[in-house]
């Protein structure tokens, strides 16, 4: 794991962590100071190992604890690749691909890009199969577990957001998703695709130009909404 | 109205601070003057404070179970699976085959043809253990088993309501994924039949009715968001 953060900078979470990850942070520090993000990350890399190594050893708590660190991501990633019906199913499949991989995960890449890269992966696959099986595909139905009609601008703004990236053709949405919604560097988008950086930065540019059109076409101006 | 000098592509890339500082600085200068970068550039901001901001949505209490479920499946019948035979395979394949050759070959290649052949009796079904232990043990499983039917009857019950409020293809793909956990409730049960008094195979029948089961509640409790939000959708602007 010392490797992986070596090889490649962790960019510091963009979203608060959820269930045992709240147990693994490190106390005391102060959100914003640059010194206590590089230190929060630090922590995070050496809980992770630490967890990688008891879950080799056979410890069912940690493999539960590992999954409650990634749970939301693995599950929201699923919802907006494959559409909630059957984001449950990739996410099982995910986390099967993801402990049965973990004997051999050498830390090559930070614990948290190789989990991405396993859960794209069956994402994909997913859709792949469902694409031989099916005609041509309706547009994914995103639920955006909002729980009534949003009321100020942002609200409606996100929720419009998350109906036009449905609609975006799987390429662009897993890498805006990858990087814009979860927050990852390109260098850590490039791979989990296995592509290059350039082209992660080409599809981005793409995609949010795509996502812009369609929110224009349905006469949505998305400033102009947020200033609302 | 677009621009015809910046595409929104180029200005994404801006707005991420990629471009070369000699350019971003055209650029800049350039959306000072011209009304369509600007809103683009607004827009493109816009988008991706938002894209982060995203709801990040709870799975369902039942994803941790079906997993631990499967894992624990795959590794108490793990050693079934093709991939941990392939390296015997060759071998496998050739000792069956010699097996074939003892068993059936050679017995007919000796049987002389004015020989009369002895009708076989009629193959009796195997007889019920005999333990009373393993009886009771049997009847037992044979409860569960009715308890974990009736349990997915009444889900079953349940979901067929929340059904007709979904499309054709959700409601093809239900029946689809149905379709496999039958199957392996069908396959496991055919395992316990043929190991009677062996608690493996009533084991992956429960496993196999436990993900059915977890299958089906999740379906319930999804299935009326979804319904909810197809409404939402259906009448918002």
């Amino acid at each position: 794991m010392d490797n992986a953060s070596a090889a490649m900078p962790v960019k510091p979470p963009t979203k608060p962590m959820y269930g045992a990850t709240a147990g693994l942070t490190v106390s005391g520090l102060q959100l914003g100071s640059r010194a206590a993000t590089d230190a929060k990350v630090q922590a995070t890399d050496n809980n992770d190992a630490a967890l990688v190594d008891a879950i080799r050893r056979g410890d069912a708590g940690s493999r539960e604890a590992l999954y409650h660190r990634f749970k939301r991501r693995v599950y929201a990633l699923a919802v907006r690749i494959v559409g909630p019906v059957d984001a449950e199913e990739v996410a099982q499949e995910a986390f099967i691909r993801i402990f049965r991989g973990l004997t051999k995960f050498r830390g090559d890449a930070a614990l948290a890009t190789w989990i991405y890269r396993l859960a794209v992966n069956a994402a994909l696959s997913h859709r792949t199969r469902r694409a031989t099986a099916a005609q041509p595909e309706a547009p994914d139905e995103v639920d955006t577990q909002v729980s009534a009609e949003p009321v100020h601008g942002d609200a409606v703004l996100r929720a419009r957001i998350e109906r036009a990236l449905a609609r975006l053709p799987v390429g662009y949405r897993t890498v805006i998703v990858l990087h814009d919604v979860e927050g990852l560097e390109h260098e850590e988008v490039a791979r989990i695709l296995g592509c290059h950086v350039g082209t992660s930065k080409s599809q981005l540019h793409k995609a949010r130009a795509r996502l812009r059109e369609m929110l224009t076409a349905d006469g949505i101006t998305p400033a102009a909404l947020e200033n609302g | 109205m677009a621009c015809k000098t910046y595409t929104t592509e180029r200005l994404s890339a801006f707005v991420d601070g990629e471009l070369a500082p000699a350019e971003a600085a055209v650029v800049r200068t350039h959306a000072a003057s011209c009304a369509a970068c600007t809103a683009a550039l607004a827009d493109l901001r816009a988008l991706v404070k938002n894209a982060r901001a995203l709801d990040v949505p709870e799975p369902p209490p039942t994803l941790w179970p079906s997993i631990e479920g499967a894992l624990d499946r795959r590794e108490r019948f793990g050693w079934l699976t093709l991939s941990n035979w392939k390296p015997f395979a060759v071998g496998a394949m050739a000792g069956a085959v010699a097996v074939v050759l003892v068993v059936f070959a050679l017995p007919l290649l000796r049987a002389r043809p004015e020989t009369p052949v002895a009708s076989a009796p009629p193959e009796t079904p195997s007889a019920a253990p005999a333990d009373p232990l393993l009886n009771e043990a049997e009847a037992e499983f044979a409860q569960a088993a009715a308890a974990y039917e009736r349990s997915i009857a009444k889900l079953r019950t349940l979901l067929e309501r929340e059904e007709a409020r979904w499309s054709p293809q959700e409601r093809g793909r239900m029946a689809e994924r149905l379709a496999r956990l039958d199957e392996a409730i069908a396959s496991s049960r055919e395992l316990a039949r043929r190991t009677p008094g062996d608690s493996a195979g009533n084991e992956q029948l429960f496993a196999a009715y436990q993900q059915k089961i977890a299958f089906l509640a999740a379906a319930v409790h999804r299935g009326g968001e979804a319904g909810d939000w197809d409404k939402r959708g259906a009448r918002g602007p």
